[in-house]
Formats: C-alpha cells, structure tokens, sequence
C-alpha cells in the first residue's frame, strides 16, 4: 500500500503508474482461486490443467481483476472509488512467468467535487497480453 | 444470418438471446470480514479501507467496504466437489437448457473466456446480502477463430441487495469452439 497517494490536482492526462511485477507461482494461482471459492480444477490440478491445453494451472478471471484492482488503488489510495474494471483476456497466467503491469492515465474529468479517472492498464508476461482494458475510478477533489 | 447458408445452431441459439439464462441465484453468503480477510490475504492488497474499521472510517467510505473486484465473488456458488473434474469444472449440475449446454452438445465443447467487464454502482458493505440474475446478451453467428470455428456467448449478470438495489454488473463473454476445427499450423498458444 502506497502512502504517497497523488493528489487528485495533479494528476495529468498521460501520467504513467510505477510498474509492479507479481511474482505468479501456483500458491499465488491457487491461494486466489480459493479465495473467489472456484474449484475449477484448471486452476488447481496441473494434469487437469494439461489436458485442457494449458502449459499447467492458470490463473482465473477473479483474481486477474482482483490484481487489476488493487494494481490501479495501490497507486490511486484508500479514497479511491473504483467504478469500473473492463478487460480483454489473453495469454494465461501461468506459474513461473512473472506478470508485469503498466498503467497510464488515459483520462480525466472533475465534476461534483470528485475526480473521474480513466486508467489503461495491461498486465503481460512473456507469453503475451495476459489483460488489457480499462479501470475507471473517482477521488474524491478534498 | 449475413451468410447464405443456413446455420440450424445458431437458429437454435436465437431463443436464448434477450432472456434470462437460468432461475435469480441467492449469494451463498452475505458480504462478510473473513471472506474479505481471506481475499486481501491471497492477494496481499494492502488498502486499509478493506479491513482497519478506523482508517476506513476516515475516508469517504466511512467505515469497511468489500474489496470492489468480489463482487464476482459473493456470487460464487457453492461448490460439489465430487465430480467436478468429470463436469469439466462446473461447480454443480446445471438445471436449466442454457446456450452452453445446446453448444456442447454440437461440439463446440471448448470454452475460453475472452471479456470480462465489471461495473459497480456502489461499494459493498459487511451484511449486504446479493441475488444474481443472468441475461443472455447477445451470441454472434458461427465465426472462424484461432481456435478453430465457434460462437461468442456474451451475458450480463446483474447484482442486486435482497431489497433489490442495483450494486453492480458484470458482463461476460466466452468462446465455445469446437477443438477439432482448429487449424494447428496458425496456433500460438505455446504448448
């Protein structure tokens, strides 16, 4: 958790996010897993995984957009609201292959006393685009 | 149809679009502290507003909220393990004829999730009990993929409190596709 949430004023169309690499192994794959309770088994149980095509388990959309979220309130503070989480999914997050995510602030709005944020975010590894979309978000303008 | 030809599964298919895909579901649980704790510890998200009551009551927030991306998750139903496997991962049986079960059984028995867009129109709190209705959105005619031909499945699950506020939504899309149509020399899924 940052302590050094931006201020909302200064916050500019174009400003990148400090990149974050998530260290993907499968305690990482399954602890997310469990925790959204999916027992699909591709998401636990490497043969399972194999025999559906997939290089072992992988990781499911629940924790994908949970990594998403806290990436993009990590940077953004406690008082962040997110609104929206919209992504496309691709490459599978697979144990041993680190996830980078990129952030930048593809827009900005102030209405009402509060900041309205549009966030770009992928998350990829060196098997392609694991998540790409948009994070949308508001803080409030204190 | 855009194509000449006639395509009897996807005029099958066409019932399905617009309607509700299967009975409202009642989460199994309502919003609560240790599936949150539970949650913020696998993914290691430190935001205080999630599980300090006194820092989360200093914010605008004014007391715990749910990590915003549970709300798929509160929805999640309980699981029959025995079986799983055999049901492809399917966390039951399901009850109801739904456009998945009619692709399926026409081979198209691959399933990959390709979209996923969650929408929240408030934050979650400790007690807020959720029903799920979903709605079928839209399937596109038979089209030729990576993966071989298939259809794109999209469905929107509406979230709302058991006093039927609206808290959010999530829209849904898949692929199914028939594995035996995929054209290997253009595959780039490392294997």
């Amino acid at each position: 958790m940052t302590t050094t949430a931006p201020k909302p004023r200064s916050i500019s169309v174009g400003d990148e996010l400090p990149p974050f690499e998530l260290n993907v192994t499968s305690t990482v794959i399954v602890a997310g897993a469990i925790a959204s309770r999916d027992f699909m088994p591709a998401h636990h149980d490497p043969t399972f995984a194999r025999a559906q095509g997939a290089p072992d388990v992988f990781m499911n959309i629940l924790t994908t957009n949970g990594y998403v979220a806290r990436y993009v309130t990590d940077w953004a503070g406690p008082e962040a609201m997110l609104t929206s989480i919209k992504i496309r999914l691709g490459a599978p997050a697979v144990p041993g292959k680190p996830l980078r995510f990129t952030g930048r602030v593809a827009g900005k709005r102030e209405a009402d006393g509060a900041c309205a944020l549009e966030i770009a975010v992928r998350a990829a590894n060196d098997l392609g685009d694991h998540a790409t979309g948009t994070v949308t978000l508001t803080l409030p303008l204190g | 149809m855009t194509e000449a030809e006639s395509d009897p599964v996807r005029e099958r298919l066409e019932e399905f679009v617009g309607r509700p895909m299967g009975p409202p579901s009642v989460a199994p649980d309502p919003v609560n502290v240790p599936m949150i704790r539970h949650w913020v510890d696998a993914l290691d998200d430190r935001n205080p507003v999630y599980l300090d009551e006194e820092a989360a009551r200093n914010t605008r927030f004014g007391g715990l909220v749910a990590p915003p991306a549970m709300l798929q998750v509160w929805g999640m139903p309980r699981p029959k393990i025995e079986g799983i496997a055999e049901r492809g991962g399917a966390p039951s049986d399901m009850r109801f004829e739904n456009p998945i079960s009619v692709l399926d059984e026409a081979g198209y028995v691959g399933t990959l999730a390709t979209n996923s867009e969650l929408e929240f129109v408030r934050y979650l709190r400790p007690g807020d009990r959720l029903t799920l209705s979903n709605e079928i959105e839209s399937i596109s005619n038979r089209k030729k993929t990576a993966l071989g031909q298939g259809y794109f499945v999209t469905w929107v699950t509406t979230f709302r409190t058991t006093e039927g506020e609206v808290v959010g939504r999530q829209l849904f899309r898949i692929l199914k596709f028939d594995p035996s149509t995929i054209d290997l020399s253009k595959l780039q899924v490392p294997r």
